[in-house]
């Protein structure tokens, strides 16, 4: 308890002096807006960008082809940049920049660089302002051979730091529910799909799990010995803790943001409500007593909300709630089961999964305005948005068996990224 | 004196690009991680291994930690497979409802007529659902329709300890093809007789 206050602390201090330097680097900029560090090349937060042209030169060393092609994937999802095919390159990786051997190609951005290999692995980047014809950041990175994807990574972070100013979500991880010869578990695997690693927890029903802000848990439902609890898997304390059980099927939403609290749903008095439990304090809170059906407890970001399903009205709709029970509405109109809700990271948004003949996945901002289908073929139920809202993951049967996709958030670029021979499905992108 | 002055133009400056386009600045909240830009300013151009890697260390351990912990439980065997087969038939809902449908009642008061006569057992009521729903919403479901089948039986005299439930939502179908029929077959509510009944 004491380092977690403790480190609550450090992070409010960090926050404080990151304003500062940003309040610094404000200025800077507006006096000298060629200063290289605070220069964004894309703005992305414009609703008309246009696509950055970039050259990824295929780094020299044994792995070079590799770290090249992670980069260039990374960077192609994101749908911000164009990636300028390497069959027009005039230069090869032995010679030196020069900016006038990329301007005829219409490129904006090289990246150069090397790939040495000894018992570890050392990369050498460097990112070049065509235009300007100089240098945006030069790095070495190190790493063991086995963590090849996360360096490769963690240079797309870098380079999508450089160029928009936003941080990339390059490095963030997605948790999902699997089952394998009948047995249902829990895995965790990259935003792209790789690296799947198999958890420790299984049970005869595990529901999709969600991250704590932090990254450090998991919260999720399972069905053990025909009762329904709910669960913590903590990564550092490297156990699972049994936070919730009650007669009835007790179903968790989410972490608020101090990680303190969770709301879930349980039917312990009868029908299906929401609650609030407080782990700290040992406390259950009650939000709503209805002879409804209310389930699926989504979390705002700022934690003041709590959106949920609910058959009130004689249909499974989303509703909004205040986070001390006040204030009940109805968030959506169109057609007869909206389910699944979950908020993006700015709480801008709500992601939910309707029943058009099949299901779904839409987006509807909180007030009820511009709601919008994303998906059409399958059925397209758990999203979750990445950490910057950029992009969504979902789960869809549309290619036969149940596997999980991404998508950017306005529903381009839909694309598989777990094998067919796991059915897999829930997933959860990691907040951070 | 010179401290007040500095502040001032400071100030002055603050005051004069207020107005700056805030295009060309990246936003405070989503500055790099601390952690990256330090290191890469304390250890110029260096970058060791990252934070997240030791991580990814950490969760290939802890799987294997939890494995051990985790001690398979089979809920199949705390049941006895029925041999009142004619009697515990399963009744069914129509999509997204859980009340009662009058074909279900005959069933209902013969599952009755057989707890009153040997009060030594129990049951367990399954609620189960198609898979068109979303998951919770489904267990949800599937949990009235258990408790609506429990409040029956309860009404007509059945003592409620004597009823367990569990809603098992989409994940137990009987049936799995995509067609009306089987949908049909897997909105039920089941019944099994619990083996610990009685003793």
């Amino acid at each position: 308890m004491n380092t977690e206050y403790r480190s609550q602390n450090t992070e409010v201090r960090i926050n404080k002096i990151l304003l500062f330097l940003s309040c610094i680097l404000y200025l800077v900029s507006c006096i000298l807006p060629t200063v290289s560090e605070a220069k964004v090349y894309i703005d992305i937060t414009s609703p008309a960008f246009k696509k950055f042209p970039i050259a990824i030169q295929e780094l020299s060393g044994i792995s070079g082809k590799e770290v090249s092609d992670i980069i260039k994937g990374d960077l192609e999802f994101t749908g911000i940049f164009e990636y300028i095919d390497s069959g027009a390159y005039i230069e090869d990786h032995s010679q030196p920049f020069n900016p006038q051997s990329w301007k005829p190609l219409g490129v904006e951005a090289v990246l150069k660089g090397s790939v040495k290999e000894d018992q570890d692995l050392s990369v050498t980047i460097f990112l070049y302002d065509v235009l300007e014809g100089k240098e945006i950041f030069k790095k070495v990175y190190r790493t063991n051979k086995e963590f090849i994807r996360s360096l490769s990574h963690a240079i797309s972070n870098d380079i999508y730091y450089a160029l928009t100013g936003e941080k990339g979500v390059f490095r963030t991880r997605i948790a999902f529910v699997a089952k394998n010869e009948g047995k249902m578990g829990l895995y965790i695997m990259d935003w792209d799909g790789n690296r799947i690693i198999k958890l420790g927890p299984t049970g005869n029903i595990i529901l999709p799990p969600r991250w704590s802000r932090d990254g450090t848990k998991l919260i999720y439902s399972a069905e053990r010995n025909r009762q329904w609890g709910i669960y913590i898997l903590d990564f550092v304390q490297l156990n699972e803790k049994k936070v919730f059980f009650s007669n009835g099927t007790n179903i968790v939403g989410d972490f608020f943001p101090s990680g303190n609290e969770f709301s879930f749903s349980s039917s312990k008095d009868g029908t299906p409500d929401i609650y609030i439990k407080d782990t700290k304090e040992d406390k259950i809170i009650k939000l709503t007593s209805s002879y409804s059906t209310d389930v699926s407890p989504a979390v705002s970001p700022d934690g003041k909300y709590i959106a949920f399903v609910s058959d009130r009205g004689g249909s499974p709709q989303i509703y909004i709630i205040n986070k001390d029970g006040s204030d009940i509405r109805r968030l959506t109109f169109e057609g007869s089961y909206n389910t699944s809700p979950i908020w993006s990271p700015k709480g801008d948004r709500i992601a939910f999964v309707g029943r058009v003949g099949t299901n779904q996945i839409f987006i509807i901002r909180p007030d009820g305005t511009e709601l919008l289908q994303l998906t059409t073929s399958g059925n397209n139920e758990d999203p979750s948005f990445s950490p910057d809202g950029r992009y969504i993951t979902l789960s869809s049967d549309r290619d036969g068996s149940k596997g999980i996709y991404i998508m950017r958030a306005n529903g381009e670029y839909q694309k598989r990224i777990t094998p067919k021979n796991i059915r897999a499905y829930g997933p959860r992108w990691s907040l951070d | 004196m010179k401290k007040l002055f500095m502040l001032t133009v400071l100030f002055g400056f603050v005051v004069i690009f207020m107005g700056c386009p805030p295009k060309k600045v990246a936003k405070p909240e989503i500055e790099q991680p601390p952690t990256t830009s330090q290191e890469a300013v304390q250890k110029t151009t260096e970058v060791g291994p990252e934070e997240k890697i030791t991580e990814q260390e950490l969760t290939k351990i802890e799987s294997a930690e939890i494995t051990k912990e985790e001690s398979p439980k089979s809920s199949e065997k705390a049941r006895e497979e029925i041999t009142e087969k004619d009697i515990l038939k399963d009744i069914y809902f129509d999509f997204d409802m859980y009340n009662i449908q009058p074909d279900a009642k005959t069933t209902l008061e013969t599952i009755t007529a057989w707890l009153l006569k040997d009060p030594s057992k129990k049951i367990l009521i399954e609620g189960h659902c198609d898979e068109r729903g979303t998951n919770e919403y489904n267990l949800a479901l599937g949990d009235r329709r258990a408790k609506a089948a429990r409040d029956y039986l309860i009404a007509l005299g059945i003592a409620p300890k004597r009823i367990e439930m569990v809603s098992y939502g989409e994940e137990k179908p009987l049936c799995a093809d995509q067609s009306e029929e089987c949908w049909a077959k897997n909105r039920r509510a089941h019944f099994v007789i619990l083996q610990e009944a009685g003793k």
